[in-house]
């Protein structure tokens, strides 16, 4: 390790410092820091090739990292071969072992920590039945469904112990009313475990609903690395902005900032936002759809409508306005009386407003 | 929607008339001559063949013959079917045709080539001999071994590419999630590589051994006549003895072997591959 250690080591029980990696010469990963508690829920979240998959590998010692460390539990497992570790891995098409029995299965990760087959019978039979699977010990892996498949992962994956958890979109491979059945189960489980436990995932709302904190990834980098709420309502960058959430967004000039507040300048005229941004500069507007409502607000622009979807629990309208690619506002419940074609106006607070320098 | 899989079945029916003319008609002839005796219905020719020691000393030639060619093929290939899973590119073609193209070149060519290796003045004893391994040359040609590695090395293809089309299939993740649960490299090829790989190695055996309990040329050529296996007395049944019951009788036992060999090896599979 370097001397360069930016907090109290030790402090945080997973600890990746400084992790590059390249693949034929091209970087995908370089300066990687990435910290979290015992007890935590964490996923990793990003669009694909943003090096989520590369930091799980890495971490669970599937790949190596040509530089930085991985401490885990104030022990440096960096060289450690990935059965020495300690962490299991749920993989995304769950990776059971076609030739076991559900129960063989479970008792792999046992079986090859040396312990007697008599003395796995009781783990064995306590994992299947916490996942709920205790009736299908004896079959074989291929006459179960996607959801039993994924119970038996989490179960084999638990009952050696694991200091850590990794999850590699575990529930893509499910269909939707399942996937969310599952994350509930699952985020239960955990929580009542208090196992440690990091999620790789594409799926904003997936993220947001399984974990403490998550960690938005885009090339090679973490963009923001914070609570599902604090992601949401204050993105750190338009990145994260629009990954996390679809926003009504505007593309504008900052013409005045006291430090307070900002004025810019855009193509549905002038909007006011949070300051601290120099004059001139050229600045992206967003609002999240459920904080813009039909009216004048603080901020108000003039909408067409593109679109209304009744989704039931609350209707959408897209529209379109001058100087934006993107207009969305969302309102609950079924709402009538509008159609394509209207003209609207739409208004938000200045508190709600998202600013962000544009991207070059 | 079956009166389509039926027309399509029908594609079938050109390989099966050929069978039938070419293959099992000829054959059925030929074996009914073995259990033809003067009266009749007779299992004489077989009492006589299995009370004649020489030639349990040929049928148990034969078989040891065929199984250790097996078990070399599958020693020499398991590790290669492994690196071309593994290889890309230019490298698999490299393998691809390292395997395919001694093929075309017959056993004959082959043969002759290893007896300038293998022989008293050849090469590998002129190599021992310079060396101060041994004094004189050690006999190499007309042994059983070199009857062997031979029918390995030409046998080896019919090893190597029925494992390598299963490895090559294999989830790349199951032996990773093996070693995420603890699994030691030599566990996890134990209990994941190995026994996924078995229908692979399966089929191959099958394939080398029935060709090696029946392989004619590559004995001849490398053993001679001192030396005989099962096809060589039943071509001399035929050619040289003009006794066309025995030599049906030879073929039939050479047959019983050759179905075991493919229903149990069959069977084997099935039985590997219920589990998945």
């Amino acid at each position: 390790m370097t001397g360069m250690t930016p907090q109290a080591p030790g402090r945080h029980y997973l600890d990746v410092w400084g992790v590059a990696k390249s693949f034929r010469g091209t970087r995908v990963m370089s300066g990687m820091n990435f910290r979290m508690d015992r007890g935590e829920l964490v996923s990793l979240l990003g669009p694909s090739g943003c090096g989520k998959t590369t930091l799980l590998r890495i971490i669970a010692g599937l790949m190596e990292a040509d530089e930085g460390d991985v401490v885990l539990g104030g022990r440096n497992i960096t060289r450690l071969p990935a059965h020495r570790r300690n962490i299991s891995v749920v993989f995304q098409n769950y990776a059971l072992f076609p030739h076991l029995s559900v129960a063989e299965n479970v008792a792999f990760g046992l079986r090859a920590r040396g312990t007697a087959k008599a003395a796995c019978a009781q783990p064995v039979e306590e994992a299947l039945s916490l996942v709920r699977m205790d009736a299908f010990a004896g079959r074989p892996v291929s006459a179960l469904s996607g959801g039993q498949q994924q119970r038996v992962a989490v179960a084999r994956a638990l009952v050696v112990q694991p200091d850590l958890l990794l999850l590699d979109e575990p529930f893509s491979a499910l269909d939707r009313k399942l996937r969310e059945t599952m994350q509930v189960e699952l985020k239960a489980l955990l929580r009542d475990r208090g196992i440690t436990a990091i999620f790789v995932t594409h799926d904003q709302e997936e993220a947001m609903g399984v974990s403490d904190r998550i960690a938005v990834m885009n090339a090679g980098k973490i963009e923001q690395f914070a609570d599902p709420s604090t992601l949401y309502a204050r993105p750190a960058t338009p990145f994260v902005m629009d990954f996390v959430g679809l926003s009504t967004r505007l593309s504008g000039r900052v013409v005045q900032d006291d430090g307070a507040r900002s004025i810019v300048e855009t193509g549905c005229g002038l909007l006011t936002a949070p300051g601290g941004f120099a004059p001139g500069t050229p600045v992206q507007i967003g609002v999240r759809p459920e904080l813009i409502s039909p009216g004048e607000g603080e901020n108000t622009i003039s909408a067409r409508l593109r679109d209304v979807m009744v989704l039931g629990a609350k209707t959408v309208l897209h529209g379109e306005a001058a100087g934006s690619d993107r207009v969305m506002c969302e309102l609950p419940g079924i709402r009538g009386g509008m159609t394509r074609g209207d003209e609207l106006r739409l208004g938000w607070s200045v508190a709600d407003t998202l600013i962000h320098e544009a991207a070059a | 929607m079956s009166g389509r899989l039926d027309r399509i079945g029908l594609l079938a029916v050109p390989a099966l008339g050929f069978l039938a003319v070419i293959y099992a008609l000829p054959l059925a002839m030929l074996l009914a001559k073995s259990v033809q005796g003067p009266e009749g219905f007779s299992l004489a020719e077989y009492r006589a063949f299995f009370a004649d020691e020489y030639n349990i000393r040929v049928l148990m030639r034969t078989l040891r013959v065929a199984a250790l060619t097996t078990v070399l093929a599958f020693v020499i290939a398991y590790p290669t079917a492994f690196a071309m899973s593994r290889a890309k590119g230019i490298w698999l073609t490299v393998f691809l045709v390292a395997l395919v193209l001694p093929m075309s070149l017959g056993v004959v060519v082959k043969a002759f080539a290893w007896s300038i290796l293998f022989r008293a003045n050849g090469v590998l004893n002129s190599v021992l001999m310079g060396i101060g391994l041994t004094e004189r040359p050690v006999r190499m040609l007309f042994t059983e071994t070199a009857l062997i590695v031979g029918a390995a090395n030409v046998f080896l293809p019919f090893m190597v590419l029925p494992i390598y089309s299963v490895i090559r299939q294999l989830d790349s993740r199951l032996p990773e999630a093996a070693a995420s649960l603890g699994a030691s490299p030599w566990f996890r090829f134990t209990r994941v590589t190995l026994p996924l790989s078995l229908p692979g190695v399966v089929a191959g055996s099958a394939f080398v051994f029935s060709m090696a309990v029946s392989m004619y040329v590559i004995p001849s050529l490398i053993v001679g006549e001192r030396q005989q296996n099962l096809s060589m007395l039943i071509a001399r049944s035929f050619l040289f003895l003009r006794n066309e019951a025995l030599g049906s009788t030879l073929a039939a036992i050479l047959l019983a072997i050759a179905i075991v060999v493919v229903l149990g090896s069959g069977w084997l599979a099935a039985r590997l591959g219920a589990r998945r």
